[in-house]
């Protein structure tokens, strides 16, 4: 690639690229819990990042609060619940090792066989707009055509099994405790 | 945006920060102790390993905070086009937090909000 055609948000991309690599790389390989979710951290952040530069916006907000400040802070908390908090986690075998080695290559490669060889016919009909969050919310609350109201409260009802779902779960380990 | 200003400011805080890093390197006094090693250089010693199990009590109370987390996400899109849709917005979005507020309603029957 040309040096000089190399436009602003390709250099954002090549970065957030860079730091999306380096902390999935880090998150496998880290030895201790704890560092590998901080790696983790990065790697949603970076995601958060490549969505703001594709103007989804709202998709960005939920990363960073869902991802970032829900699942992740959950994840923390679990790892502090373990006893083995900061002590390094065993070396894998040698066949874990080769296991993992050969699958995830193969996944490099089949990744780039369809990257290489796949047609992307409606690739340039995406235009990269700002979503609407008007649009948004006027397709979850509607009633109409393409609008989404039921599943808008189901997901109230799937909301309220994952609370009562959780409560029972922790109380119920508390309570073999004692 | 400007891609020569852009690359410019990247490089600039790539230098400066690089440079002040270096710069410290070189030219800083180092001291060495054990006291540099202490979680507080100053203060009460610490007694023990500072890495220990938190109480399971943490932990409902960060599943709590993960589901109303996500239920505040859905009503962003909500609190946007408010004005607009009047009332029956309103009984949507009231049905949506009150399912969601029996759950908290389970929680608090539970026990699970109390500290034990």
């Amino acid at each position: 690639m040309d040096i000089a055609s190399i436009t602003a948000s390709q250099v954002i991309f090549f970065i957030l690229a860079a730091v999306i690599l380096a902390g999935s790389v880090m998150t496998v390989v880290s030895r201790k819990l704890l560092h590998a979710a901080v790696y983790l951290l990065f790697v949603l952040l970076a995601t958060a990042g490549i969505y703001f530069l594709l103007n989804y916006h709202f998709l960005a907000a939920v990363q960073i609060s869902v991802y970032i400040g829900g699942i992740l802070v959950l994840l923390v908390f679990s790892i502090y619940l373990t006893s083995q908090v900061g002590e390094k986690m065993d070396e894998p075998g040698i066949v874990k090792k080769t296991v993992t080695m050969l699958i995830s290559m193969g996944g490099a490669v089949f990744c780039f066989w369809v990257l290489c060889t796949g047609q992307f016919p409606y690739a340039d009909q995406i235009h990269l707009n700002e979503i609407d969050m008007h649009a948004i919310g006027q397709s979850l609350l509607g009633t109409e055509r393409y609008q989404y109201l039921l599943p808008f409260e189901a997901i109230s009802v799937l909301l309220l099994a994952c609370i009562i779902g959780g409560i029972l779960i922790a109380t119920g380990n508390t309570k073999k405790e004692d | 945006m400007n891609e020569g200003f852009l690359l410019t400011a990247l490089a600039t805080a790539v230098v400066l920060v690089v440079a002040g890093s270096v710069i410290a390197l070189i030219v800083a006094p180092r001291t060495k102790n054990e006291q540099k090693g202490e979680p507080y250089e100053c203060g009460v010693l610490t007694r023990g390993g500072t890495w220990m199990p938190f109480r399971v009590g943490y932990y409902l109370f960060a599943i709590l905070f993960l589901m109303f987390d996500v239920e505040t996400i859905y009503l962003f899109p909500w609190a946007v086009v408010m004005k607009g849709m009047g009332m029956q917005g309103l009984i949507v979005v009231g049905l949506f937090i009150v399912i969601l507020a029996l759950g908290l309603a389970y929680a608090w029957k539970k026990g699970a909000l109390e500290w034990k």
